[in-house]
């Protein structure tokens, strides 16, 4: 079969936006991509495939799963078809995070001091206090620059028409950055030449922006700050990730059990004696990060270290206390959020969202359970979540009595018909469904996004779930430079 | 460099020898099986390296195809070289950020490759000596591309301290059982016996450049423990050891340096001014264990001052 085939066979589902083609166009963005492709034989394009699972095998970029005592290695799956995403659209996104992250982030500030937000009635008091990641452990304390989220990964997901949604904040340890700067690696090694000949923008500047941040934060005022990552070690699905940034940002990857307090500092065990670290990028959660003041049965954390941060000792990245503002109950809130703060409208749309702990919400949600999709609140990953399209009566009905033991802890939102992109699967391609999560670094000074991001698929036809843990891929993510579209454009 | 680092790079080093010494081990008695078959057992290999009681030996020494699968890719043997690859790249990954790239890509081709079912099979109907020199070739790599990629930092003192403290070790222990399995007696001259032996720790050539002569008991412990060309003598060992420990010297931790260093410095004096004569008369058993003692004390004492952190 020539590729030729391959792209006429491309059928894209009814009533969906499809990243590539627009009808039966070809989008200007994808140009490039698939007259590459026509060159190319099945052959070729299944060696290239092989390749890179290859690649990712042989440098151990995987996580491991284990059974029956024993660790099976395993790639997360990649398709090798980017998804492009263009300049205007980019820079669209670009201002729409920036945005948020900026109202999130006061919202934070706010939320552990004056409450003027509680007070002024924008957002229920009661929906704060509810919920389990609000710290009172962080209230009337002052973080550095009041910088609450430094890293953040935002879901983005488009609709039928092509808008932008927010699907979820990620302020608390965010991951996958790895698989964005893996994914590009492995792009330039099976299509080479190709991201040039694209105007794809680069996405390697990010560990050094993360490190350049994370060392203006050190509360000691020294030439040279000692910055550590944070894991909770190599059991960790992430543990590749961890090592990654530890190894791009030339800094050490430490576990609990390296760390110890001492009269509030926290040090690093050494082969010559204690270390003090002045700044954390902790990849453990809140609840685990001090057994004295969170979980007591912790063992990744380190005791003392709630002490050592409040005494301004240390600085932890991201802030202790972030999941009240990534909350599913809290996002509906976010639009609220930004008009109350910075008096702008929301550049960028949040997905309608009812609250089951609001009985009128609650009630009409009950009589539309097809059209909906339900979250716990307080899960991620895709755990504890309904799709009412897909599913039966009878779990439906036990649904709804798990919902009514606990109605704050759900929300719902009406299904999004995701977009889709084009990914090749057993010599065909075969539109699946996607989603978008750009990493935003927040410092001192400045949030800059690198441009790319991490895009996910789900790999099973027709479904709408993405994450990794449901059986879902990723993609490169190009996003492409201003000119090479005008230089297109001018050609056509 | 974090206490936790440092333990897992000098075990991942420790174990990457150990793999190549068994790995070589296995491969010249193999050949060593092919050329008279009456008079070969396994069970000297065995007492070595693995941890089977009397009779679980007896059992095997006879079966080769039996004894490669069980010290190569059994799940079951905590010492078989899938186990011992596994153990070192477990240490590798947890200090990802220590090492270059390419040498964890590296470790971690080796464990695919020695993990996959076809090696498992191959061993058993294949020309073994095929597979183990994949496998050492893999090896050789590894310790190629640490020469070439790593900085010569605190981390590669203790990947070498590893390296040599567990050549000593095992050399040592070669010795021993070789000797042991001969009662050492020291008058019988049994050429295919000590060629094989040297073989297997590639020192054969070097041997038949110093002596020339036949093959004689004493001339073998003498190189192999005494010589310090032979990269595998003990003398060569202890001195390369102490060399790399040298570089650990701060002005941190100084009281924990100079107790390991008295130590290592006592083995080294122990081993440069012992003669073929002196050991013959201090009992070849007795000095070997002792010996290996004295190692092991090296490891306790890093455990303890460099290495401790729970």
């Amino acid at each position: 079969m020539q590729t030729s085939d391959l792209l006429n066979s491309y059928s894209i589902d009814p009533g969906t936006w499809d990243e590539m083609y627009s009808g039966l166009d070809v989008r200007g963005q994808y140009r490039g991509v698939v007259d590459f492709m026509q060159q190319m034989s099945i052959e070729e394009l299944n060696k290239k495939e092989e390749l890179a699972k290859r690649l990712f095998m042989s440098q151990g970029i995987t996580f491991t799963v284990y059974s029956s005592g024993e660790g099976i290695e395993k790639i997360f799956p990649f398709d090798i078809i980017p998804r492009i995403i263009t300049a205007a659209e980019w820079t669209y996104i670009e201002e729409g995070i920036r945005q948020r992250l900026k109202a999130l982030n006061l919202f934070l500030k706010d939320v552990y001091s004056n409450q003027f937000i509680l007070n002024d009635g924008i957002v229920p008091v009661e929906t704060v206090y509810s919920c389990p990641h609000y710290l009172r452990e962080m209230h009337g304390f002052h973080v550095p620059h009041d910088l609450y989220v430094h890293i953040a990964g935002i879901d983005l997901i488009r609709d039928h028409d092509g808008t932008f949604y927010i699907l979820e904040d990620n302020l608390r340890t965010p991951s996958g950055v790895s698989y964005m700067l893996e994914n590009r690696e492995i792009t330039k090694r099976i299509f080479p030449d190709l991201l040039p000949g694209n105007n794809v923008r680069s996405v390697t500047e990010y560990p050094n922006i993360l490190h350049r941040n994370l060392v203006s934060l050190s509360p000691r005022q020294t030439a040279n700050p000692t910055v550590v990552v944070l894991t909770p070690g190599i059991y960790n699905s992430a543990y590749f990730e961890h090592t990654t940034l530890a190894r791009l940002m030339g800094v050490e990857l430490v576990e609990g059990r390296d760390l110890v307090i001492d009269n509030h500092r926290v040090f690093m065990k050494t082969t010559t004696g204690l270390q003090q670290v002045d700044v954390i990028y902790r990849r453990v959660d809140d609840e685990f990060l001090d057994p004295l003041v969170f979980n007591p049965d912790s063992m990744l954390g380190v005791a003392g270290i709630m002490s050592a941060y409040r005494k301004g000792n240390v600085a932890i990245v991201n802030a202790i206390g972030n999941g009240v503002a990534d909350d599913k109950a809290i996002y509906t809130y976010v639009p609220a959020m930004i008009r109350y703060y910075l008096n702008e409208e929301p550049i960028l749309k949040n997905v309608p969202t009812y609250q089951l702990g609001n009985a009128d919400e609650r009630e009409y949600v009950f009589t539309s359970m097809q059209k909906m999709v339900i979250k716990k609140t307080n899960e991620s990953g895709g755990y504890g979540m309904l799709m009412g399209s897909s599913a039966s009566d009878e779990e439906i009905s036990r649904y709804k009595m798990e919902i009514l033991k606990d109605p704050r802890q759900y929300i719902a939102q009406p299904i999004i018909n995701l977009s889709s992109a084009p990914c090749y699967m057993n010599g065909r391609l075969k539109p699946r469904r996607i989603d978008l999560r750009p990493y935003a670094l927040c410092g001192p000074d400045d949030i800059q996004i690198v441009p790319g991001g991490l895009t996910r698929v789900a790999l099973r036809e027709g479904s709408l779930v993405v994450n990794s843990s449901q059986g879902g891929g990723s993609k490169d993510t190009w996003v492409l430079a201003e000119h090479s579209e005008a230089a297109r454009s001018a050609i056509v | 460099m974090l206490s936790r680092v440092a333990d897992s790079l000098y075990w991942m080093s420790r174990y990457m020898e150990r793999a190549d010494g068994i790995l070589r081990m296995l491969k010249i008695n193999y050949a060593s099986s092919q050329d008279d078959i009456q008079e070969f057992s396994w069970k000297p290999v065995l007492r070595i390296f693995t941890y089977l009681d009397e009779e679980g030996a007896t059992k095997l020494a006879h079966n080769t195809r039996a004894v490669l699968q069980y010290m190569v890719t059994d799940r079951e043997n905590n010492n078989s070289v899938l186990n011992i690859i596994t153990r070192a790249r477990e240490n590798a990954r947890s200090v990802q950020d220590h090492i270059t790239k390419e040498l964890w890509q590296c470790l971690n081709d080796f464990y695919h490759t020695i993990r996959d079912e076809k090696m498992n099979r191959d061993l058993q109907k294949d020309d073994p000596i095929s597979i183990l020199d994949v496998l050492i070739k893999q090896g050789l790599i590894y310790f190629g591309t640490m020469d070439v990629t790593m900085a010569r930092g605190e981390g590669y003192a203790f990947i070498n301290i590893g390296k040599y403290l567990e050549r000593g070790v095992q050399s040592a222990d070669i010795l021993d059982v070789k000797f042991s399995d001969r009662n050492y007696d020291f008058s019988k001259t049994d050429t295919p016996y000590w060629k094989y032996l040297l073989l297997s720790i590639s020192g054969y050539e070097l041997y038949l450049k110093t002596y020339r002569s036949g093959f004689d008991a004493p001339n073998v412990v003498e190189q192999t423990v005494l010589n310090e060309d032979f990269p595998r003598s003990i003398l060569h060992s202890v001195d390369r050891m102490q060399r790399y420990f040298e570089r650990l010297k701060s002005e941190r931790n100084q009281e924990a340096f100079r107790k390991i260093e008295f130590m290592i410095g006592r083995i080294r004096s122990k081993v440069r001014y012992s003669t073929v004569e002196s050991i013959m008369a201090h009992g070849l058993h007795t000095y070997l264990l002792g010996i290996k003692e004295d190692l092991y004390e090296v490891g306790n004492g890093l455990n303890q001052h460099y290495f401790a952190y729970t």
